[in-house]
């Protein structure tokens, strides 16, 4: 049986992955905090990306193929320990993977590495340039982590590497950013303007990263799902209601939001709800087979419970 | 084609049926109903009936839609339905839009081609009229809105609702990979602007179009419309003051700037819309530009030889 390294484990997608891949491999999960309930079957540590304890692990494992999803992605964490986390981890990640022979790896990243822009064509393919960092210092660390496994795939040939770029994610179990914005009772957006917005359920994203294992891609794929509805349909149906503010005061108010906790998102992402970033996802469908199971309507009750 | 058309019916018959669920869901209730029913009281009956038509015409759109009634780009018929009142009575009564040969539109993607003038696109308006009220199938004559419109609040979002895309070539391509309908002004503002010496004479194409053609292998259908030249006739165009206010042009017209902002507003000239026979190239998209100025002649010449035809039918500006 092949052995897959988990790296995020015990985070909402982590575990979903992990369950999945414990049919077919042996698998091992490494978080900075523990999986209680983990099942029996994957052996999971406590450790950091970043600590020698984790190159141990691999040594000792020498797993066939890594995935990788131990990121900091919301924003209570500082800026700086953000970016330490996640492009020194990855960074590591990568020389141990060369170190130790491993021969896949599936690192998740973000369709939110194209950046919201007003000239954003529809449904970009992976060809589309990274652009979020030219104007959103806060997801620097988003676009630093792909572009450093992106140039890997040519840099290490030997180290088949695929990159998943999946569309907003929502489900009961994984805290996404968006799902956190989307459960508030009063939800700010942007006045007059109502983007269109591709989400995906997180069963069927956890689906697309086993299949990526599978198949060992290698390359960069959009993950998509059933399709994109405007952002105020989205609240809507998740039960929400709209609180729309002009843009300027919105900006400032949004930043002093942040700042209290009382906003997820930092406010340089409110480009977020102003332009569409919709993706093309054919490519990791005619290499997959993928074909996602739920559809908009199921989406939207998941995360209400 | 055929299969296209029905498979796509097929696959968003319960789309079409929950948003005409959610629709009923959200019929206004108490007071805003009594009030939207009086208004409806009166209407005058032909009103009514027009705006019964465009709902008959807006769900025989062969348009594929999501559970919530938009399609991938934003098009929301439901909002296309009520936003179309208006420039369907421009249509009925003020310009009395006559159209020759719209059955020469084929199904699936085109590019219509169509000339530019009289200072406010109402010709674009009128055009996407006609495929709505008059193509069969109705179709959503699909606008390439200058990308800065994202920008402004409300109306990129009315624009996205109301079928238009953000203009950018590869938007276009993919509009056309999924069968829509395109229509583009190549004379741009240099023909919205046009002085009225120069009405019926086409300014100088942009060579764009016929690129995004070759590359998606999509027929050409070119569209002369007579009577928008005559709509507000240029008397000069300043475009260095235009540029230093950041204006592409500033047209002087008997009416503008005289009576400020209303002066731009069209006399009710009678449209004429006349199309032409679908043109097929063939050749490398990415062709130096002087190969593919003689495709684009080719279209000038079909919507010049219409401008001949049609000039010569009329009986005059207004009827």
């Amino acid at each position: 049986m092949e052995k897959v390294l988990v790296t995020g484990v015990a985070g909402g997608l982590g575990r979903l992955v992990a369950r999945r891949l414990s049919d077919r491999y042996a698998v091992t999960g490494v978080d900075t905090s523990r999986w209680k309930s983990s099942p029996r079957g994957i052996d999971t540590h406590v450790v950091d990306l970043r600590k020698r304890k984790f190159e141990d692990v691999v040594r000792t494992t020498r797993p066939d193929a890594v995935v990788h999803m131990g990121f900091v992605r919301h924003f209570r964490a500082s800026d700086r320990e953000r970016h330490s986390v996640n492009v020194g981890g990855t960074r590591l990640l990568l020389d141990h993977c060369v170190k130790y022979g491993v021969r896949h790896l599936v690192v998740l990243s973000s369709g939110y590495v194209y950046g919201a822009f007003p000239e954003n064509p529809y449904q970009m393919d992976e060809e589309t340039p990274l652009s979020a960092s030219r104007n959103y210092p806060e997801i620097r660390d988003l676009v630093e982590v792909d572009s450093l496994v992106s140039t890997n795939i040519w840099r290490r040939p030997e180290l088949r590497t695929s990159v998943i770029r999946p569309v907003s994610t929502l489900g009961p179990r994984v805290p996404s950013m968006v799902r956190e914005y989307l459960r508030q009772r009063r939800v700010p957006t942007v006045l007059g303007f109502d983007p269109m917005i591709p989400f995906i359920h997180e069963n069927d994203l956890a689906e697309a990263m086993t299949l990526a294992v599978d198949h060992q891609l290698q390359g960069v794929f959009n993950v998509v799902g059933p399709g994109e509805v405007p952002l105020h349909t989205a609240i809507e149906e998740t039960g929400g209601t709209a609180w729309p503010i002009p843009d300027p005061p919105a900006r400032w108010l949004f930043g002093r939001l942040f700042r209290f906790g009382m906003l997820p998102y930092p406010a340089g992402l409110l480009d977020f709800l102003k332009y569409p970033v919709s993706l093309d996802g054919s490519r990791f469908a005619e290499a997959t087979g993928f074909r996602c199971k739920y559809g908009l309507p199921e989406i939207f009750a998941s995360i209400r419970e | 084609m055929a299969d296209r058309k029905s498979a796509v019916r097929k696959d968003d018959a319960p789309g079409r049926r929950r948003a005409k669920a959610l629709r009923q869901r959200r019929r206004p209730t108490g007071i805003l109903s009594t009030l939207t029913d009086l208004v409806g009281a009166f209407q005058p009956m032909a009103v009514r009936r027009l705006q019964e038509e465009i709902e008959d015409r807006v769900d025989g759109i062969p348009i594929a839609l999501n559970d919530y009634g938009f399609d991938r780009y934003g098009f929301h018929p439901e909002t296309f339905r009520k936003g179309s009142l208006p420039s369907a009575l421009l249509y009925r009564y003020y310009f009395r839009v006559e159209n020759h040969d719209i059955d020469r539109v084929p199904d699936g993607r085109v590019l219509l081609i169509c000339n530019h003038a009289g200072q406010l696109p109402f010709d674009g308006m009128m055009l996407s009229m006609s495929m709505l009220l008059e193509a069969d199938p109705p179709r959503v004559a699909r606008a390439m809105a200058e990308y800065w419109v994202s920008e402004l609040p409300f109306i990129s979002e009315m624009a996205a609702r109301m079928g238009s895309m953000v203009g950018t070539p590869e938007n276009c391509i993919k509009m056309l990979e999924a069968g829509e309908c395109v229509m583009v002004f190549p004379e741009g503002v240099r023909g919205m602007n046009k002085l009225y010496s120069d009405r019926y004479q086409l300014q100088r194409f942009g060579l764009g179009f016929l690129r995004l053609a070759l590359s998606t292998n999509t027929p050409i259908v070119p569209v002369a419309l007579v009577g928008s030249e005559e709509q507000n006739p240029g008397l000069a165009n300043l475009e260095s003051l235009g540029r230093l206010v950041g204006a592409p042009a500033a047209p002087i017209t008997p009416t503008f700037p005289l009576l400020g902002p209303l002066g731009l507003l069209p006399m009710p000239v009678k449209y004429r819309f006349y199309f032409g026979e679908p043109l097929h190239f063939e050749g490398d998209p990415s062709d130096e530009d002087a190969v593919i100025q003689k495709h684009v002649d080719v279209v000038r010449k079909s919507i010049t030889d219409m401008f001949a035809r049609g000039l010569a039918e009329r009986e005059g500006v207004f009827r």
